[in-house]
């Protein structure tokens, strides 16, 4: 624990995290389920509403509704951990005890961004300075309060407390509310949200956080400290083949390890089709938000060959870079055993259907 | 006693024939020796037995009667208030079984047991039957009420109206299952006969439904209360209309319906909304399956024309699909339980272009369910109070103490006690607890 926030604390992350590659693997990591992101949440006014529409003016909402879904979808940044600098103004002798409390005075000027609001504090000692982050975040809060956000930590967020969620599984709802409370700019941001990806890499409920803003940073840090091996695990168990590999090249991409990037390539062309599901917006919107069915029981040609490719190129991180090997293994014998007999089905429908 | 002097004073031996008990006199009298000195003293006493009376002459109806009954003039006095009630004495009685606990073949036992005959015998007393007797009787002396569970009793508990009266009566092998009847009017109609001048009967108009959209109708008459409710439920049991529900807990959409001078506007609601609505709609919809509708009746509030202007609407409802055929157009819904994500509800089998709709097209789904109806509602005005004196002082004085309620539940969630910033320097700078200001009382 100690030594995952001394790296936070020395190596930035974010240079990492916001470059173009680590996103895009990232995206496709997370996964755009609709029906997860779209799932019935509590609201205070239940309503339906009815229209008349036009087959293009329904197409134009499901590519709102995908647009909504990416911006559901966007991550909170992994950056390092702000050190308190407070810079003296001016220092006034003359001042000295003329009160026996400090004195924060601050710019409430409209449309000040929080970060680049002045605030200044008159020690008792009549010492002008800056004020310190946590000062800072206090009297921004008082005045321009942030919703749901509290002045106190909440309870929720105190060591015992917080074991207790994460023992219910409660991911989302930790990882909401800590985005809510902390900027990804303060050490408690960090603690907290390594605290519940440890949790969940011990628990293996990868799928709590699938297809949420979260997914993709917890993947992140499993990558940045090579634990990525029950994460493959799971994904190869639930036939995300392609995730896997992806996990893999993100974890040698952050971690400086040469590998063969044509596999991505290959990879692109199938991510696209996923991708692609925009186009037909209208069958979307027809068939609902129903639990999108596993694609692997109709597997074209083309996915078994993408398949073998990934398993090779997981199989390479088997031998060289894993961790948990023998596990690894064994999933990887029974996957194939599983996909040879699918395979052997497709090769047997075709050859019944007459097409060589 | 040694010597006997028979009392024979012939005044006295009148009476006693009078009293018809003269042949007793020689059991019945004690003889006192007058030439005993001391038992001059004693004064000659007669105990006096009676073996008849009226309690052995009249019948048990008749005493009852005699206890239980005021006279008409009486009654209209008030003096049939609190006056007892008839008991059945022989209730909770065995023959065969009383005070001693006696086994008498063939009466309160078998006479044969295995091969073994039965012997009459005496048992130990049950000190228990004397009590339990008593106890059956005094049930019967106190006025009961029908129990009823307050969810049963209808909409008032005063009237019938509302209530459960059980499915209807099967016919051959329709059982009727699932079904249930509820009473939505019961009253006295009166008519004048040229024979019997005003006759009077019950009126019972009950809705039977099986909760799935299966419902009827119907009124029907008799001079009994009971006679016309069972009429009312078997003649609703045969006329029953299917209704379709949205997803088996609303209307299809919203619609209005008028019977008479009655107005119902019915507003389809999403799932958790309840009935909100008049009371007659709410045991319909209870009936047929609705469990969640808004509906406002507008004009007269007869439960007759209630209930055949909403049966008249729920049978006009038209399905999504007929909507969308008839509009030439796609039926999308938004939830926003799901974040508003579109579903396609209903397609028509050709669907109009956006450059085919005319610009005068309502398109606004409804106002086009309504037939451009639209509903009134009414502004909402503050209440009076916010217009007096009082009120503004009253805002005044809340605004210093708004948010103490939440101040202190902050407080006590993180300190475990209401302070204030001088609580450290000043340990006596708390507000006195409940407890803390009992015990200053007592001290003074």
């Amino acid at each position: 624990m100690v030594r995952i926030l001394h790296i936070w604390l020395y190596k930035d992350p974010a240079p990492k995290f916001i470059d173009a590659e680590t996103q895009k693997l990232l995206k496709s990591i997370t996964r755009l389920q609709l029906d997860k992101i779209f799932r019935n949440r509590p609201n205070p006014i239940n309503t339906v509403e009815y229209k008349f529409m036009t087959t293009e003016e329904i197409e134009n909402e499901v590519k709102k509704a995908f647009t909504k879904a990416r911006e559901l979808l966007q991550m909170p940044p992994i950056v390092q951990v702000e050190q308190a600098n407070c810079q003296v103004i001016s220092k006034d002798p003359g001042l000295d005890s003329y009160s026996n409390c400090k004195y924060v005075i601050t710019d409430i000027t409209y449309g000040v961004n929080d970060s680049e609001r002045t605030i200044v504090v008159r020690q008792t000692d009549g010492t002008l300075e800056t004020a310190d982050p946590k000062l800072r975040k206090r009297i921004n809060q008082i005045y321009f309060p942030l919703q749901n956000r509290h002045i106190r930590d909440p309870r929720m967020f105190e060591e015992e407390n917080l074991r207790g969620c994460l023992d219910r599984h409660e991911y989302e709802f930790v990882l909401d509310r800590m985005c809510i409370q902390f900027e990804p700019f303060e050490q408690k941001f960090h603690e907290i949200s390594s605290k519940v990806y440890l949790h969940i890499n011990e628990t293996k409920e990868f799928d709590i956080l699938r297809s949420t803003r979260h997914f993709g940073p917890m993947s992140f840090f499993l990558a940045w400290h090579k634990m990525i091996d029950d994460l493959v695990i799971d994904m190869i168990k639930r036939d995300y083949l392609t995730n896997a590999v992806e996990v893999i090249c993100l974890m040698y991409n952050l971690n400086g390890i040469e590998y063969d990037k044509g596999i991505l390539k290959q990879l692109e062309q199938f991510t696209s089709s996923f991708e692609s599901r925009e186009e037909n917006g209208f069958a979307i919107a027809k068939k609902g938000l129903e639990k999108e069915l596993n694609e692997t029981v109709g597997k074209s040609i083309e996915q078994f060959k993408i398949d073998e490719a990934s398993l090779e190129f997981i199989d390479a991180f088997c031998k060289s870079h894993a961790i948990k090997k023998i596990q690894l293994t064994l999933c990887l014998q029974m996957y194939k055993e599983g996909n040879e007999e699918k395979k052997r089905l497709l090769e047997g429908l075709r050859k019944a259907h007459g097409v060589s | 006693m040694a010597s006997r002097i028979l009392f024979s004073s012939s005044k006295i031996l009148n009476s006693f024939s009078r009293l018809s008990i003269t042949h007793q006199i020689p059991s019945n009298f004690r003889r006192c020796d007058l030439l005993n000195p001391f038992s001059l003293n004693n004064v000659p006493s007669i105990n006096s037995v009676r073996h008849t009376s009226f309690f052995n002459k009249l019948s048990a109806d008749q005493l009852w009667k005699g206890c239980t009954s005021v006279s008409n003039a009486g009654k209209k006095r008030g003096r049939a208030r609190g006056i007892g009630r008839k008991k059945d004495l022989n209730k909770g009685q065995i023959i065969g079984v009383g005070k001693t606990n006696i086994v008498w073949p063939g009466l309160n036992a078998p006479i044969v047991k295995g091969r073994e005959l039965v012997r009459q015998q005496k048992l130990p007393d049950n000190p228990d039957w004397e009590a339990n007797l008593r106890k059956i009787r005094d049930t019967m002396s106190e006025f009961r009420s029908l129990k009823m569970n307050p969810l049963e009793r209808g909409w008032t508990g005063a009237k019938v109206g509302g209530r459960s009266i059980g499915p209807p009566d099967p016919i051959g092998q329709n059982t009727f299952e699932g079904f249930d009847c509820r009473v939505l009017e019961m009253k006295l109609v009166v008519v004048m006969k040229g024979t019997l001048g005003r006759k009077r009967r019950q009126s019972a108009f009950v809705v039977t439904g099986n909760g799935n959209g299966l419902a009827g109708f119907a009124v029907a008459k008799s001079v009994e209360g009971k006679a016309a409710l069972r009429k009312a439920k078997n003649r609703s049991a045969q006329k029953l209309v299917n209704i379709e529900l949205c997803d088996g807990h609303t209307v299809m959409h919203d619609f209005y319906c008028r019977f008479g001078a009655t107005k119902i506007t019915v507003i389809k609601k999403p799932r958790g909304f309840g009935l909100v609505c008049h009371r007659a709609i709410k045991t319909m919809c209870e009936v047929i399956g609705i469990k969640d509708l808004y509906a406002k009746i507008e004009g007269s509030t007869n439960v007759q024309h209630i209930t055949k202007a909403f049966f008249i609407g729920l049978l006009q409802q038209r399905t999504p699909a007929e909507i969308a055929e008839q509009k030439g157009l796609h039926l999308v819904e938004f939830r926003s339980e799901n974040g508003r994500f579109p579903k396609v509800i209903a397609s028509p089998t050709a669907c109009r272009e956006s450059e085919d709709i005319p610009g005068n097209e309502v398109m606004d789904f409804k106002q086009y369910m309504m037939n451009d109806r639209v509903i009134y509602k009414r502004k909402k005005y503050p209440p009076f109070y916010t217009k007096h004196r009082s009120w503004e002082i009253y805002c005044r004085r809340q605004e210093k103490i708004r948010n103490h309620d939440k101040v202190k539940l902050d407080m006590h969630l993180h300190y475990g006690e209401i302070r204030s910033f001088l609580t450290d320097k000043y340990p006596e700078c708390r507000p006195p607890s409940g407890k803390a200001k009992v015990v200053e009382s007592e001290a003074e």
